[in-house]
This record gives structure tokens, C-alpha cells and sequence, in this order.
């Protein structure tokens, strides 16, 4: 039996060496570990300053971390009255919005992908051209008309006014998924006999589910968060996180309120990324816009 | 067995022209909501500001009146050029920084890859606010970046925070995962074989670059930079907590005008014009989208 | 099980007619092929024929019954597509199940009907699996059963085998044949394959640009087409210009050229000349005399196993496809004397006059 020698390669003594397996690693994805420590910093660095602030009790510069650590000010600030009003209002006023802005948009969304009617290809545009009028001037005009119909300061006008935000993304997100879904799919379940909801609901329905979550989420949350017309509408009866969130940030001294309300607002769309990010990464989000 | 047809218990066929008429009622809710709530409020703005009544013979005529003071305004001319600087920069960043890291996206497929998407995705999940708080702490006087410093032996940290530079690291921060998402996706198409047959006759890597994948991904890059101006052009929340008082981008400067100066013929007009430059922009979106889906069949 | 009928049928897309008024019989049990490059209507026709399309104008009628006006979820077709068949959230089983759901069959009919279906296809023990786990050649199986589990009584193909490498097409058409026989089953086949044609149908309809040009069984397609689009589609054919002078055909110019003899029915003027690769004998230099014997040089020659293909050149005329069997001792630039045995003369867009020639004395032919 002969026996073939091969020259070790030179940079190699013991393949498994840790030191080794590790600059090989490092050699092979350099940029990639360089992007991901700067992005690190980047992107988690100012979220972690605020988590850092949320659980501390007294910090003062130049302390890289908090002086004393507590949670003195979860206590105060979450048995704030208007913080107790304020979350479950959000939260109400979110589940509504998402919920209407669904029923409303997602038919329309498999319409504009699968009939064709004279138009549509315009109307879907409109939606678009339509998001490029500031928001703001928008309310201000909105508001003269809410104002005479009594929709100033009540929960279905910061509804309404809310569902205007989410239509772009409502609509051009299942469109986009919808139009993805080959036609010979659908096709070939007509074929065997099924009527075109049954296609619909066992066929269409379960392949855009991905892409349609992340429409919903990214709507849930944009709502949630939604700042401006809330202020302009729901004062000042109704009042959102957001609009608390405003009102903390510019008129509190004590940095801590506005950590715990951030970290508190900031948590249910940290578990909705989780879900979310499986869905976008598909390619969801640029196919809607047409990518 | 005979399992049979559907044939044997067949309806009446639906006429083609039904599903047209489906077509329209499906699509009416959201662009009637649409028509009420965006179009016509639109359309009342601008007309408002069009048309002014003379106070003397209470009759309203047309004329450009409004827009003729804002143009004379020299605060709201600096604010409109202000706003237009910030945006280009701010988009201009996002090419400079999301473009490499799409790319880095595009042809890695290790689990740092995986970890780095996630976190460019990350600030798809942060709102505005919170943002702007968060950088307050970061890098506001007395904040993380200067403690950081600080413990290095730099002294002379000027904080960007109430400075342009402020807006402009809150909105390149915002736009990362939009801008990288939509840059991956049109990376995505450019097929390997393009590449690799580049590759085959010789061509480095920047070759590679400039003259195969920039030219096949300026539609998705056109789309990125007609939505993020858009986005970046009106915002408000960002610009209103992170800038400085003056100048102003126009988004803070509506709300001022209406909401301290109650000047609300001022602010509409501030509005329109915000929009004719957004318009424009959206116009060359509209042009870029249609080619591509004509294209594309 | 059933027959077909097309009437005169047209699809006008705008101002273009894609399918433009077709006529077809399809009878019971027969396998139809139709043939044709891209774009010349045959998906359309399919399409409407399933009902996936409304036409412009005419009718199908199955069984005697015209069918047009119904949707396709009540035809009494079924159609296997040409990619993404399979619905890919569903497994084998359930993507075969779910046309027998609908029609409210018992689940222990459904469990007998899937794995017959399947045991038909040769994928007996496949039904939990997804559709990603299977290859391509394995999910067009797996569409033809869903396709057949329903007895229809059309079963309509659109290029199903075209996605799939070139051996597996080969042992797909062969248990696609099978099956059908099996089945008894009237079947359509798309295809712009003109070997796969010629080998699965039992009449093939040749479409170009939205017209049928030929409806005919393959051999009579092969040994007669009709017009010259089918002569080039079908079959390896030498077309070459050629003038009718008299009682002579003459391919080449004044100064070069070589001549055949006209056929009756042949007038003076511009014609194609159309001949099989095989219809031309090879002679030894010697002992022929005549007219109609040309004398070449092979170019290239390509080895095929079981005979070879090679180029003879008449210089300055034309490059003809030749046949030489694997005894011929002939090899590349060589003389060689050429004999044509049969040939086809196409003038004035009429049907072809057919010269067959009696084979010469010593041929080292190939036929």
C-alpha cells in the first residue's frame, strides 16, 4: 500500500487548534465581523443607553454605567395615571386600526393583483403619488372638517385618522404578494374542480401568509407609534403613548420616566421584530414597493 | 370507479364581466377612504391657498398671494433650502453606507451575514420618538459617546444633538433597513452568472462593481432614493426633537406655523409646497416602477 | 373516452389573432400533438380548450357538447402545467386528495384512489412528501396523477416535460404512452419538441402563427409536410433554392451548379428543393451515369454511434446533411459522389411534388 505525503500547508500546524479554526474564521469573514461590530454599535448602542437609563437610579456623568441600580422608577412611573390611560389606549387603538385597515385593504390588494379593471394600475399609483402630501398638511385640513363633524378628541377620529397612514403599506405589501403567487397554481386548482374562493382560502391565502404578517406587523406597529395625527386629533381626550412619549421627553427633567416609557413601548415591537424578521427578509417589503 | 365530474352539477358560468365589476367594489373602501380622507383634504389645501377673499368686496379670486410670501420670507426660503440639503445628504449617507452593506449581504451567507440582517432590520422596529430619545442619550452632551470618549482621553466632544447633524444621523439611522432591504432584493437579481462570467474574463472586484452590478441596480437604487426623499423631506418627529431652532426643516416649520403662529393659511401653503417638491420626486418613482413592471413582462 | 371538437376557433389579443380560427378532431382515446415553435398560438389553444382563456370567436365542443362558455373548474378537463404544478404548502397525498375532497369522496376512498394514482406513476410510497423534496421529473409524475385521479375525459399537457433534462424527458414520454394506453384516455399535447411529437402522438397538428399547417400522422408528416415551414420543423431537411429550366432543376448559379430531373407538375421558374438527409444515396465515383448524380467534398463528420452525420459541400452551392452508415470508409475532406433518391420540389406556396428515383446500381447508401 502506498502511502501519498502531502505537504502541510504552512499556516496550518494543527488544524484544530482553536487559535487556528479562529483566524481562519476571521480571515474568511473579516468584513463580516467588522460590519457586524460596527452596526453592533451602531444599532444597539443608543437603544442600550436607554435600557441602561430605565434601570438605574441615579447615574451621573462620567460614569460609563449607572451609579446606583434600581427599579425605583418602573414602579413610578407605570402607576402614573396617565401612563395607566395612555397603554391600553394605544394598544386598543393599534388592535382597531390593524383590524380595519385588513378588512379594508387586503381585498382590495388581491383585486389589484388578479382583476383587471380599467384603472388600476393608476389607482394603485394614487396610493402612492397621495403619501407624498406632508401628513401634517393633511391633518391641518382634516382637522377643520373633524372638528365640525365632533370627531376632535373622540377614539374613532384618531381611528380614521390613523387608518389613512396605514393604506400604502396595506395595500402595495399584499399586492406585490398576491402577484407573486403563480397564476398556474391557481389555475390548476380550478382545474380539478375548485371554485375560486376555495382557491382562494386553501391555495392563495396559505402562500402569501408570510408576506401578509409583515405587512400586518409593520402596521401594528406603525400605528402603535403613530405620533402626529394622535396629537392633532386626540387631544385632549384621547391620548396614546406617543403622544405621552412628546410631552415627557420635552418637559421632564428626571431622564428616567422617559426610559421606562421607552423601554416599555419599545418591548412589544422587539418580540414582533422577532416574527417579522423571517417574513421581510423573503423580499417581502421591496417587492411591495417594486423592487 | 367512476369518480365523476363537477360538470354533472354545473352552475350557471359566471360572465367574465362580473369579475370586473368585483374588481371595482373590492378596491372602492380603501380608495374611497383614500379619496376623503387624502385627496379631497389635499385638494381643499391647495385650493384654500389659492384662492383668496378680498376683504373689501368679500369676493374670493385666485391668486398666488400666499406663495408669493412665502417665496419674500427669507426664514422660510432658508427653511425650504435647509430641508432640501438634509434630505439629499441624509439620502446621499444612506447610499454611501447601505450599498456596501448590501453587497456584503448579497454574497455572504454565513451566520454573521444572518446576524448583520437582523440588525439592519432592527431600526424598522423603533419608532421616531424613542429613537430621538435614545439618541439623546447617546450621543447628547454628557451621553454614552461622550463618556466613551471621555475615558479615552478626548475632551473636545461637540454633540451633534440640536445640530443638523443630529437630523441627520437620526434619519440615516431610521432608513437603514428600508434602503438595505430593497438594495439586497434588486442585488438579489442580478444573476451570479453575470457575475462569475466577469470574474472569468479577468475583471476585479471594484470592475465588477462599477460596471456590471451598478448599472443593473439602478432601478431598485432610483426607487430607494425617490421613497427615502419622500420620507426624509416631510418628517417631522426626528427634525422637531434632534435639530436645532432655526433653520427648520419644513415638517417642524408647518407645525410651528399652525400650531404657535396659528397660521393656518400659512402652514397649508408651507404644505403644498412641500408636496410639489415630493411630487416630483414621487412622479419620477411612478415612471421608474411602470418601466420595471413593463419590462419585467 | 371522448372526443374534441375545435370550430373555427380564434384568440384575438388587441389587433393580434394568436390562435386564428383552428379546426380540429380529436377522436376517442387518441394522443393529439400540437407542435410549434414559441408563439405560435399552441399554448393559447390549450388554454382555451382547459378554459383558462375565453376565445374571441368559434367553439369546442366536447363530446357534441360545446363547452366554451364554461368556467374551468366545470370542465371535464384536466390539465398538467408546464412548471409549478404542485402546490408547495401541500403534501403529494394531499395535492392529489384535494380535487377528491371536493367532489365529497369518503376518506377511505380518497386513501384507495391516491395510492392508485400513485402506484400508476411508479411513486407508490411518495405521499407524505412535499413537493420540494421531489425532484422535477418526480412532480410532473406526481401533476399527471393528480391530472388523472379525477378521470377526465380530456387530459390536456402543456409542455410538461420541458423543464426537465433530456433523458428524463425521453423515460417520461414513454411512461406518459403507457399510461394513456393504460387509461384509454383522449389526450393534448403541447409541445415545440418536434422529436417528442413524433414520438408520443398519434396525429400531430403543426401550428405556425396561430394557423394549423399540417393535422396528420407523424409518418405521413414526416414523409410529406405539407408546406415548407413544416418540412423545416419536422425532421432534419436540406432546403435549397433552386430554378426549374425546362426538364432540368438547378441548384447553384451559371457557372456552377449541379442539376436534378423535374417532376411532372413543375412549371419554369423560382422553386425549394427539399431532401432528407437519408434520401440521398452515396454511390462509388465509378460506376454511376446519369443525370442527377452529384459530386461533393465532406466537410465535417460527426460520429453519432449507431450512424454518422456529415457535411458534403457542392462548392460554391450549398452544404448538404448527409447520413452515412458505420460501414461507409469514408472520412472528412473526401470526395464523394452524392445521388438524391427522393426529393420533394415546393413552388408557388402549393403542396409538394414528391420524385422518387430508382436506387442506382453499387450504392454504399444509407437507407
Amino acid at each position: 500500500m502506498s502511502t501519498i505525503t502531502q505537504a502541510a500547508p504552512p499556516f496550518e500546524v494543527n488544524p484544530r487548534s482553536s487559535a487556528a479554526s479562529l483566524s481562519r474564521f476571521i480571515r474568511r469573514d473579516g468584513i463580516g465581523l467588522i460590519t457586524l461590530v460596527v452596526l453592533i454599535l451602531v444599532i444597539l448602542g443608543p437603544i442600550s443607553s436607554v435600557f441602561l437609563w430605565a434601570f438605574a437610579e441615579r447615574w451621573r456623568y462620567p460614569s460609563l454605567i449607572p451609579t446606583q441600580w434600581g427599579l425605583s422608577y418602573w414602579n413610578e412611573t407605570l402607576s402614573r395615571a396617565d401612563i395607566g390611560d395612555a397603554l391600553p389606549t394605544s394598544i386598543f387603538l393599534s388592535l382597531v386600526v390593524t383590524f380595519l385597515s385588513a378588512i379594508i385593504c387586503l381585498p382590495a390588494a388581491y383585486a389589484f393583483a388578479r382583476i383587471k379593471f380599467r384603472g388600476r394600475q393608476f389607482m394603485l399609483l394614487s396610493f402612492l403619488v397621495t403619501n407624498a402630501f406632508p401628513r401634517f398638511g393633511l391633518y391641518v385640513s382634516i382637522a377643520v372638517v373633524f372638528f365640525r363633524l365632533n370627531l376632535v378628541g373622540t377614539l374613532p377620529g384618531v381611528v380614521l385618522i390613523q387608518l389613512v397612514n396605514t393604506l400604502l403599506l396595506m395595500i402595495w405589501i399584499p399586492t406585490s404578494a398576491f402577484q407573486g403567487v403563480d397564476r398556474s397554481l391557481e389555475e390548476a386548482a380550478l382545474d380539478v374542480g375548485a371554485s375560486r374562493w376555495r382557491v382562494f382560502i386553501q391555495i392563495t391565502l396559505p402562500l402569501v401568509l408570510p408576506a401578509l404578517s409583515a405587512a400586518v406587523l409593520l402596521t401594528f406597529v406603525g400605528t402603535f407609534y403613530e405620533a402626529q395625527g394622535a396629537l392633532l386629533i386626540g387631544l385632549p381626550n384621547v391620548r396614546t403613548m406617543p403622544v405621552l412619549m412628546y410631552q415627557l421627553i420635552n418637559n421632564q427633567v428626571i431622564v428616567q420616566y422617559g426610559a421606562v416609557i421607552s423601554v416599555v413601548m419599545w418591548l412589544p415591537s422587539f418580540f414582533l421584530l422577532g416574527f417579522a424578521q423571517r417574513f421581510l427578509r423573503g423580499g417581502a417589503l421591496a417587492a411591495g414597493f417594486g423592487v | 370507479m367512476s369518480v365523476g365530474t363537477l360538470s354533472s352539477s354545473a352552475p350557471a358560468p359566471q360572465p367574465r364581466r362580473l369579475s370586473t365589476l368585483l374588481g371595482y367594489v373590492l378596491v372602492a373602501p380603501p380608495v374611497v377612504i383614500m379619496l376623503l380622507l387624502i385627496f379631497f383634504p389635499a385638494l381643499q389645501a391647495v385650493i384654500q391657498t389659492l384662492f383668496i377673499e378680498n376683504e373689501a368686496t368679500g369676493q374670493t379670486a385666485f391668486s398666488l398671494q400666499n406663495y408669493a410670501r412665502f417665496f419674500a420670507d427669507p426664514i422660510g426660503l432658508s427653511n425650504l433650502w435647509y430641508t432640501v440639503e438634509i434630505t439629499i445628504i441624509t439620502v446621499l449617507l444612506l447610499f454611501l453606507l447601505c450599498v456596501p452593506l448590501a453587497l456584503y449581504l448579497r454574497f455572504s451567507n454565513s451566520r454573521v451575514a444572518n446576524a448583520v440582517q437582523v440588525l439592519a432590520l432592527f431600526p424598522l422596529f423603533v419608532p421616531g420618538i424613542i429613537l430621538a430619545f435614545a439618541l439623546i442619550r447617546f450621543m447628547g452632551t454628557r451621553g454614552t459617546v461622550e463618556t466613551i470618549l471621555q475615558l479615552f482621553g478626548f475632551t473636545g466632544y461637540h454633540t451633534p444633538y440640536l445640530k443638523p447633524a443630529g437630523i441627520i444621523i437620526g434619519l440615516v439611522w431610521e432608513g437603514i433597513p428600508f434602503t438595505t432591504l430593497v438594495l439586497t432584493s434588486g442585488l438579489r437579481q442580478v444573476d451570479n452568472a453575470l457575475i462569475e462570467s466577469a470574474r472569468d474574463v479577468g475583471a476585479n472586484r471594484f470592475q465588477i462593481f462599477w460596471r456590471i452590478i451598478l448599472p443593473l441596480i439602478q432601478r431598485p437604487a432610483l426607487i430607494v432614493f425617490c421613497l427615502n426623499f419622500i420620507g426624509v423631506f416631510g418628517s417631522y418627529t426626528i427634525p422637531y426633537l434632534l435639530g436645532p431652532a432655526a433653520p427648520q426643516m419644513m415638517g417642524v416649520y408647518m407645525q410651528q406655523t399652525y400650531g404657535d403662529y396659528q397660521d393656518r393659511i400659512g402652514a397649508l401653503t408651507q404644505a403644498v409646497i412641500t408636496f410639489l417638491f415630493c411630487a416630483v420626486v414621487g412622479l419620477l418613482y411612478v415612471r421608474t416602477v411602470t418601466r420595471q413592471r413593463a419590462d419585467a413582462r | 373516452m371522448s372526443t374534441l371538437t375545435l370550430n373555427n376557433l380564434t384568440k384575438r389579443f388587441g389587433d393580434v389573432p394568436a390562435v386564428n380560427g383552428i379546426n380540429l378532431n380529436v377522436g376517442d382515446g387518441e394522443f393529439l400533438c400540437i407542435l410549434g415553435p414559441s408563439g405560435c398560438g399552441k399554448s393559447t389553444a390549450l388554454r382555451m380548450i382547459a378554459g383558462f382563456e375565453e376565445p374571441t370567436s368559434g367553439d369546442i365542443q366536447i363530446d357534441g357538447e360545446s363547452v366554451a362558455r364554461i368556467p374551468p373548474n366545470y370542465r371535464p378537463t384536466a390539465m398538467v402545467f408546464q412548471k409549478y404544478t404542485l402546490w408547495p404548502h401541500m403534501k403529494v397525498y394531499d395535492n392529489i386528495a384535494f380535487g377528491l375532497r371536493l367532489r365529497g369522496l369518503s376518506r377511505k376512498q380518497i386513501d384507495q384512489e391516491v395510492s392508485e394514482s400513485l402506484e400508476m406513476v411508479g411513486l407508490a410510497k411518495y405521499g407524505p412528501r412535499y413537493p420540494s423534496q421531489l425532484s422535477g421529473g418526480e412532480q410532473q409524475r406526481v401533476a399527471l396523477a393528480r391530472a388523472l385521479v379525477l378521470k377526465p375525459k380530456i387530459l390536456l399537457l402543456d409542455e410538461p416535460f420541458s423543464n426537465l433534462d433530456a433523458l428524463l424527458r425521453v423515460r417520461l414520454r414513454e411512461e406518459l404512452r403507457r399510461i394513456q394506453r393504460q387509461v384509454r384516455i383522449t389526450a393534448i399535447f403541447v409541445t415545440h419538441d418536434q422529436e417528442e411529437a413524433l414520438s408520443l402522438a398519434d396525429r400531430i397538428a403543426v401550428m405556425n402563427k396561430g394557423s394549423v399547417e399540417q393535422l396528420d400522422k407523424p409518418s405521413a408528416i414526416y414523409a410529406n409536410p405539407q408546406t415548407l415551414f413544416v418540412a423545416d420543423f419536422i425532421g432534419a431537411m436540406n432546403l435549397l433554392p433552386a430554378v426549374v429550366n425546362g426538364d432540368e432543376i438547378r441548384i447553384g448559379d451559371t457557372e456552377n451548379y449541379q442539376v436534378l430531373p423535374t417532376p411532372e407538375g413543375v412549371h419554369d421558374g423560382m422553386i425549394t428543393l427539399a431532401i432528407r438527409p437519408e434520401d440521398i444515396a452515396i454511390v462509388p465515383d465509378s460506376t454511376v451515369s446519369g443525370s442527377g448524380i452529384w459530386r461533393a467534398q465532406t466537410s465535417q463528420l460527426f460520429d453519432l454511434g449507431h450512424y454518422r452525420k456529415a457535411f458534403a459541400n457542392l462548392p460554391g452551392i450549398a452544404n448538404l446533411k448527409i447520413y452515412l452508415s458505420k460501414a461507409t470508409n469514408i472520412s472528412e475532406d473526401e470526395p464523394i459522389t452524392l445521388y438524391p433518391i427522393r426529393y420533394l420540389v415546393y413552388q408557388d406556396g402549393k403542396p409538394p411534388i414528391e420524385t422518387l428515383r430508382a436506387k442506382p446500381e453499387g450504392v454504399l447508401a444509407f437507407s
